[in-house]
């Protein structure tokens, strides 16, 4: 068949209306996955801008030593913008008259262009909300945090020396974006220049001064960046992205691109059953037209190449009208929640278009191209017997389908787990679907026998063409199922976030409590707060010894056993200082992994060790650890090991020693609690009465977690509504492609003389019980299915739903007999003989 | 009789049923020469529809052999079946069989088109008038009454020039009247093109109207090949 006799064939099944519900279901996959691909790669680049701010940047190269100028070098070739910000700790003196009140504040020096990504917020008052800005510390101008202002007692406007230099204290520094990076950098911020580093004298050799090289660009400079320097980072100079530097946001946007990802492969499946659907409706009308073709000298080959010349046309202006299409629903989503989505969204990449189009020509192949290639096969002899058995099998039509569904899923989503997972769940349902839809038919036929005529007239039709309508109940139990997939993972999804920060989370941390205050700042703590929780002492030593060796050659030791004579020592570090503390109880927010927890009067020096430290550093049960407490020594032995949540916002250790190993050593306090909003004054009553505690702020970073949850809820939930969308139309496809089959039969009867009423009423009925069955089975799928994700996929805990069981169906019923009626209702009233000449 | 240009030897059909085999064609042996008009009757049941479809290469026989303007299609796939019939065979079907979709005279540009004729379109409407339809080419099928569309499917029949026409009761669905007229019609262009007609019908003037006439009785022919009384 030549090109032009192709095309031509094409333009009158268009033109005849053959083709449309196959474009419109291959404009539906196309549109639907690029619409979905693209805004969630739009929003998952404005997700990731987003909490880079917690970064201050893209990426950050962190050091205890200056940054080499190679790095700076490396990144300024490859386009990178870069800031140099350098934080040491420093006393801080009021710088008046009659004022020698000081603090220790941590200074952060930054050089022009800081921060990266985020944004500064100062006011011109303590302890109030601040509004953002674009500037910086003017040379010889310093922001200090709130805490610092009643500490030093001055205002804006005052002079604060740093050093050997005055400076004068140009606003109020209300938050910074990448403070959230640790919890431990305790003392309050104070904000200068770089450039006026030198003249404090501060920074001498050997000062503890964090150095750290600020960097913002595209992903694949960075990458390159990081692939170049990668051998020279180590072991001095940490390389880190947003999903080092907080848990919480790291995790949450794993998830969330899980359950994106999840949406669009639901869809792609979705799409690929109404291709389906269209390509068996457009082939069974061709049988005839075929049989014609045949005897009027078109050979098996012609009719071959032909029709699949007119799926490649339709294909083509599928693929190129559905990327528009999911172009502008994608707008269409923005525009429709700019409101809500008060990010700017960067332009897409090129990838879900790619993926829209490639998604369009897999679908035609793999759920199309069956059907219409089963019409090679047709009998030139139709066109006397009409009756002639033909078509492809239906395990032939099936496997093509699941191989390339398979292949489809795997690689869009890059994720073989997740996609074995989904198609794992869809094949086993699918088996047990097919087969309780042919009981409950069957059943169903039974149960008819005694009703009224409406439903026995219903469920005798549905028994009659039991082949088509197992296949009908599957199409609805499937998308069904993916719909509660998406709602029961959304929802658990979204609960396990809304968990991780519930109201009342500790906003707040207390450090620095003598031990002589303890029992007065818990008091007044208590009478002034909720506060519930209980003071930790905090007792600085170091661990000189392991198991009687040093540790130095205890780190050797572990050196050579696990990684070889080149790799990183592995070990407790004998060098700096750790904060212990002793508890007689487990503290909340830890659980036992192994071992037992010492009774609360036992007199046994004992520790307690968290699981990555002791699996870091190579210790376990039954090992001594030998400390150096101001210079008092101290030997404990590892009684337990335990996991922290640390994004609990509670104090969390990873030593905590027995009260009997610790009681006696001089202490201080801390603790963690809430403070609403309207109550911030308190710090400053605080501040007043206990001068020397340390209070540190943390509603900047809780707000931040949440606006990033939030987010990422909203694009969860949108995804959802696209699916859902999806899923409805797979459904008018299916109804779509029964629709003949049902009308004929519903005609002739309608000519026998059966009323509207009746026939409408039997049509409506027949899909209700075709929409039970439907819930019923995808209730079962959908709780299976779940129950895998989120054990497997999202880790989270999971229950069954009770209520689903009763929903399922019902919500089959309704919808199912909605779309049925809305599909079919125009024929019920047309006249039969009209009917009967256009199906 | 002239050369033969449709024969058949031996021709059995049988097909397989619930209650075991049904043999439909029992030993069939036919000739039909160059430009004769042959017409196959019987009653309902009989086997004509399927010896029909077996010799115009539409279905294949379970044994015997099949010989069309010399090539042997009963030894051919179905791949050159289907170009034996593109070169020199034409239908007539009772139910008209025109493609819905396509109008008039997309209908009769269909087989011009498969063979590549790049003057389809002219030749299908110089058809569409032979058959008196000249107005009524941008109709489609549902927009023409029964005799319309027989008309159609004649020319069709005809656009591609064939050298067997095969008709199967191409009156059937017609009322007498426009039966005559579609048979005149038939008869008339045949004569015109000098074509083979093989007539498959039970309607007895109709079938009296062809040079001769095999009578097929449970499968098997019980009165050979008999030459009309003209």
């Amino acid at each position: 068949m030549t090109l032009s006799l192709v095309l031509r064939f094409a333009s009158r099944d268009w033109r005849a209306g053959e083709l449309r519900l196959l474009l419109a279901a291959l404009l539906l996959a196309v549109g639907a996955v690029s619409a979905i691909s693209l805004f969630v790669d739009r929003l998952h680049r404005a997700l990731i801008a987003e909490s880079t701010t917690f970064l201050g940047a893209d990426r950050v190269i962190d050091s205890s030593r200056p940054i080499p100028d190679a790095f700076r070098e490396a990144a300024t070739e490859r386009g990178i913008v870069q800031a140099d910000v350098i934080t040491f700790p420093s006393m801080v003196f009021a710088a008046s008259e009659g004022n020698d009140r000081n603090l220790l504040a941590s200074v952060k020096a930054v050089a022009a262009g800081y921060p990266l990504r985020g944004t500064l917020r100062t006011a011109g008052e303590p302890f109030s909300e601040g509004a953002f800005t674009d500037a910086l510390p003017a040379p010889g101008e310093v922001w200090m945090d709130s805490r610092l202002f009643p500490a030093l007692g001055v205002a804006v406007g005052d002079r604060v020396a740093v050093g050997y230099e005055e400076f004068t204290v140009g606003a109020v520094l209300t938050a910074e974006p990448d403070r959230g990076g640790s919890f431990f950098d305790f003392a309050p911020r104070l904000l200068m220049r770089a450039e006026d580093v030198p003249a404090t004298r501060v920074v001498q050799p050997g000062s503890r001064i964090g150095y750290r090289l600020a960097l913002a660009g595209d992903d694949a400079p960075l990458a390159s960046l990081y692939d170049a320097i990668s051998e020279e980072l180590r072991p001095n100079y940490r390389w880190r992205s947003i999903r080092d530097a907080n848990a919480t946001i790291g995790r949450a946007l794993e998830r969330a691109e899980s359950f994106l990802l999840l949406g669009g492969l639901l869809a792609v499946l979705l799409a690929g059953i109404a291709v389906a659907l269209g390509a068996n409706r457009y082939s069974r009308r061709h049988f005839d037209h075929v049989a014609v073709l045949k005897t009027l000298g078109a050979t098996p080959s012609d009719i071959q190449w032909g029709y699949t010349g007119v799926l490649l046309v339709i294909g083509l202006a599928g693929a190129v009208l559905g990327l528009v299409l999911g172009a502008l629903v994608h707008l269409g989503i923005i525009a429709a929640l700019g409101r809500f989505l008060p990010i700017d969204l960067p332009m897409p990449g090129p990838r879900p278009l790619f993926i829209g189009l490639v998604t369009g020509f897999i679908c035609l192949l793999a759920f199309a191209l069956p059907p219409l290639l089963a019409l090679r096969g047709i009998s030139p002899m139709r066109v006397i017997r009409r009756d002639l058995a033909h078509g492809v099998a239906p395990a032939v039509t099936y496997s093509f389908a699941i191989i390339g569904s398979l292949g489809l899923l795997v690689w869009y989503s890059g994720n073989v787990f997740l996609t074995i997972w989904a198609l794992l769940g869809a094949v086993v349902t699918g088996s047990v679907f097919a087969s309780m839809a042919l009981l409950l038919l069957r059943g169903g036929r039974v149960l008819g026998m005694q009703a009224g005529s409406v439903w026995r007239l219903a469920l005798a039709g549905l028994q009659r063409r039991y082949r088509e309508n197992v296949a009908q109940i599957m199409i609805f139990g499937f998308a069904i199922m993916l719909l509660l997939i998406m709602l029961l993972v959304r929802t658990a999804l979204i609960d396990e976030w809304q968990a991780q920060i519930p109201e009342g989370t500790p906003n707040h941390f207390l450090m620095n409590v003598g031990s002589d205050e303890a029992d007065a700042v818990q008091e007044l703590l208590t009478s002034r707060t909720e506060y519930e929780g209980e003071l930790f002492p905090m007792i600085r030593g170091r661990i000189t010894e392991v198991n009687g060796m040093s540790s130095r050659e205890w780190r050797e030791q572990r050196r050579e056993l696990r990684r070889g004579p080149d790799g990183p020592p592995r070990g407790p570090s004998t060098r700096g200082s750790r904060n212990l503390t002793f508890s007689a109880e487990l503290p909340e927010n830890n659980v036992l992994v192994d071992g037992e927890w010492w009774p609360a009067d036992g007199d046994e020096p004992l520790v307690s060790l968290e699981a990555d430290y002791a699996e870091d550093n190579g210790l376990s049960i039954g090992d001594t650890l030998g400390f150096d407490i101001g210079g008092l020594p101290l030997a404990a032995e590892v009684a337990n090991i335990r996991r922290v949540e640390w994004d609990s916002l509670a104090p969390n250790f990873f030593l905590i020693l027995s009260p009997a190993a610790l009681k006696g050593y001089p202490a201080t306090y801390m603790t963690s609690f809430h403070l609403p909003k309207e109550q911030k004054r308190f710090l400053s009553e605080l501040l007043a009465a206990h001068p020397s505690i340390t209070v540190i702020d943390v509603d900047g970073i809780i707000a931040q977690v949440r606006g990033i949850i939030d987010r990422v809820t909203q694009a969860v939930e949108l995804v959802l509504y696209l699916v859902l969308s999806a899923g409805v139309l797979v459904l008018i496809a299916s109804i779509q492609s029964s629709r003949d089959q049902r009308l004929r039969e519903h005609a002739l009867l309608r000519a026998l003389g059966g009323t509207r009423k009746l026939i409408g009423g039997a049509l409506v009925s027949e899909f209700a019980v075709l929409g039970v069955f439907a819930g019923l089975v995808a209730v079962i799928g959908a709780e299976i299915t779940v129950y895998a994700l989120n054990t497997q996929i999202f880790e989270l805990s999971h229950a069954f739903h009770p209520w689903l069981w009763a929903a399922g169906p019902a919500f089959g019923m309704a919808l199912i007999a909605a779309v049925g009626y809305l599909g079919t209702r125009k024929l019920v009233h047309s006249p039969p003989a009209t009917v009967l000449r256009e199906v | 009789m002239s050369t033969p240009i449709l024969s058949a030897q031996a021709v059995v059909k049988r097909v397989p049923t619930a209650e075991g085999e049904l043999t439909i064609l029992d030993q069939i042996d036919l000739a039909v020469g160059a430009g004769d008009q042959v017409a196959v009757v019987g009653e309902s049941g009989s086997g004509k529809t399927t010896l029909l479809g077996i010799l115009a290469g539409l279905d294949l026989p379970s044994s015997g052999e099949v010989w069309l303007d010399g090539d042997q299609i009963t030894a051919m796939g179905e791949e050159d079946r289907a170009r034996v019939r593109g070169r020199c065979v034409g239908f007539v079907f009772q139910s008209f069989q025109l493609i819905d979709s396509l109008t008039a005279l997309e209908n009769v540009m269909l087989p011009l088109e498969l063979r590549g004729d790049r003057q389809a379109r002219d030749d299908a409407r110089d058809f569409l008038d032979r058959v008196g339809l000249g107005a009524r080419t941008t109709h489609y099928p549902r927009q023409l009454s029964g005799g319309e569309q027989q008309r159609v499917a004649i020319a069709r029949a005809f656009a591609s020039g064939p050298k067997v026409l095969f008709a199967d009761e191409p009156t059937g669905n017609l009322d007498t009247a426009t039966g005559a007229k579609v048979a005149d019609l038939l008869f008339d262009l045949n004569r015109e093109a000098g074509t083979t007609l093989v007539l498959v019908t039970h309607d007895a003037a109709l079938a009296s109207r062809c040079g001769a006439t095999i009578t097929l009785a449970a499968g098997r022919i019980v009165e050979p090949l008999l030459e009309a009384v003209e």
